[in-house]
């Protein structure tokens, strides 16, 4: 190695420590606690023992496990791949749409899309949590302006819920993306397709649709990805219930670490929760790659 | 990684027109959208400032400014602002040295495991935090880095580090050589070129770098939560979880304290990100990840 290199490696050194102290560290932390049975607090706390794999073991006969995985699974599809994934690519295709034509709502649209956005997560919680509030809140005084009834969303609809809190709150990575997609279609391609009698449905399906596909499925690895390690916005809202109805992978981790005091256990369910990521991962950046 | 938006060339005028039914569909369309975004905002900005603030959109009751002055008065808002300022401002400096240092050496550095390294901190970039915290926080309790400012910057630094130290990787990589070649000839040391000549040409994602730096460790709340539980230590983010634990919603409803908290909370954010919002839209987009 070069004495220049030597310096090089000194400058990694910084940042490379704390990738290790955070990222690193944990992963390996979580793997190690997941073969104890250290807990919070009481005899384990000070002396906890290596218990092999009975974490895991527990872990796959939990039947809280099982209502917690599908719920994850019905959350990740329903606010990622059908609500955030829907909503961003038409809003999209009409931003773009608009923009051709010069007019000038869609740029507001995506500013007020972008908003729900950057927020942080925290106030998109406290927000939605008053929108669905059950005696005062906007959509049940709306409902009541129109003479139907309230409803109560957080206790009848838990999961419906969390899923518009987090349509609304994430629609606009896959908008942004699209509409970076869209600018990239040079117009005259839709200009030879008109000219060859092309109408607007066929020239959307034979020459928008394929050049958004290799895109599209990055997007939607992206914001799975994103989803399933969705945390505050569904402890702000429901933290998980009533009872387990909306507790995904990442609640049930954090509650039983810290309420049911099972480092251990909560250690388990963070390392299933990493090798999962790590898999979606993977395919991420393999996919990305074959684009680059 | 992927919104790479070369803006194709277009023919803007000559698209003009469409049929009147059209316009009116799309126009629609674009009212709902921003009826559904911005309904909630609007909400909190009208809360904030209501005497007698409820839980759903209307004009103030009676306009006043006084649940700005209960928060300061009455839950000790100023030590949270300041708190809060001392930690972003902190981790931004941190890290666009950080940063900066480790991306120009990635970037010179000829290393035959140096693809193999920087998709190993790509794949970082993907580990979610809520998987992390239960670690995050027994390792900060074993090395005493919980109730510790010291413990909050390292985090919130290391949050967006994998992908900040890719994206600034990037820019130096075009950042030619001789620039710091001829300050080399110069006398100047490697780290002094490198301050006074290198990062001056990469001067937008350096701003990337400390603006998302700010603004993550404003806005992040999971680990102030698990790392901080002295009154006296608490963030903007952790004032208003609790203020919204006790004050709103719950418990007996004072909405107007929240939103008033949450405007001041939210304002910062919404400054930062839309001055320089090209910059750090390309910026988000590629760290996958939200605020």
């Amino acid at each position: 190695m070069l004495a220049r290199d030597r310096a090089y490696v000194a400058g990694v050194l910084p940042a490379a420590a704390m990738l290790s102290l955070f990222f690193i560290g944990p992963a390996l932390w979580a793997m190690y606690t997941s073969l104890t049975n250290l807990a919070l607090v009481g005899l384990d706390a000070a002396n906890p023992r290596f218990v092999g794999l009975d974490n895991y073991i527990r872990l796959f006969g939990d039947p809280d496990f099982r209502v917690v995985i599908r719920n994850s699974v019905v959350f990740v599809i329903g606010s990622a791949v059908i609500g955030q994934f829907a909503l961003g690519l038409g809003l999209a295709l009409l931003i773009d749409h608009a923009e051709r034509r010069g007019w000038k709502l869609g740029a507001v649209a995506y500013a007020a899309v972008l908003l729900a956005w950057v927020n942080p997560t925290l106030i998109a919680g406290f927000l939605w949590v008053a929108m669905f509030d059950f005696f005062f809140g906007s959509l049940n005084m709306a409902l009541k302006a129109l003479g139907a009834g309230p409803v109560d969303w957080l206790g009848s609809f838990p999961m419906l819920a969390v899923i518009v809190a987090n349509i609304w709150r994430g629609t606009a990575f896959t908008m942004i993306i699209f509409i970076g997609a869209l600018r990239t279609i040079p117009s005259d391609i839709y200009e030879a397709a008109r000219v060859d009698g092309a109408n607007a449905w066929r020239r959307f399906w034979d020459h928008t649709l394929p050049n958004l596909r290799p895109i599209a499925a990055l997007t939607l690895l992206s914001i799975t990805m994103s989803t399933f390690g969705a945390f505050i916005l569904v402890q702000t809202l429901t933290n998980g219930g009533p009872g387990i109805a909306t507790e995904t992978i990442a609640l049930y981790a954090f509650h039983t670490a810290f309420q049911s005091y099972s480092i251990g256990y909560g250690s388990a369910i963070a390392a299933v929760m990493l090798g999962l990521n790590l898999a979606f991962a993977v395919v991420y950046l393999r996919w990305s790659r074959a684009r680059a | 990684m992927t919104a790479r938006a070369q803006a194709a060339p277009r023919t803007v005028a000559a698209q003009r027109g469409g049929s009147p039914l059209e316009a009116i569909a799309v126009h629609a369309a674009f009212v709902a959208a921003i009826l559904f975004f911005l309904a909630p905002f609007f909400w909190l900005f009208t809360a904030a400032f209501d005497a007698d603030a409820a839980a759903y959109i209307r004009l103030p009751s009676r306009f006043t400014f006084d649940n700005f002055v209960r928060i300061f008065a009455e839950l000790g808002f100023a030590n949270a602002l300041r708190n809060s300022l001392l930690v972003a401002t902190a981790t931004m400096v941190l890290n666009v040295v950080a940063v900066s240092l480790a991306g120009y050496s990635l970037s010179r550095m000829r290393l035959r495991a140096k693809s193999a390294i920087l998709y190993g901190v790509l794949l970082l970039q993907t580990m979610p935090l809520s998987a992390t915290m239960v670690p995050i926080y027994g390792l900060a309790r074993t090395l005493g880095l919980r109730n510790s400012y010291l413990g909050l910057i390292l985090i919130h630094a290391a949050i967006e580090l994998p992908f900040l130290v890719w994206l600034m990787k990037g820019f130096f990589d075009s950042v030619p050589r001789h620039l710091e070649e001829a300050a080399w000839l110069d006398g100047r040391s490697k780290l002094r070129a490198l301050w006074e000549v290198v990062v001056p040409v990469a001067r937008p994602g350096i701003g990337v770098v400390a603006g998302l730096s700010f603004l993550t460790a404003w806005a992040e709340v999971l680990m102030v939560i698990i790392l901080i539980d002295k009154q006296d230590m608490k963030t903007v983010p952790l004032a208003f979880y609790e203020t919204f634990r006790t004050q709103g919603g719950y418990t007996e409803v004072q909405y107007g304290l929240v939103a008033a908290m949450g405007v001041l909370y939210l304002i910062p954010v919404m400054t930062i990100f839309f001055a320089t919002r090209r910059l750090m839209v390309r910026g988000l987009i590629s760290s996958s990840r939200g605020l």
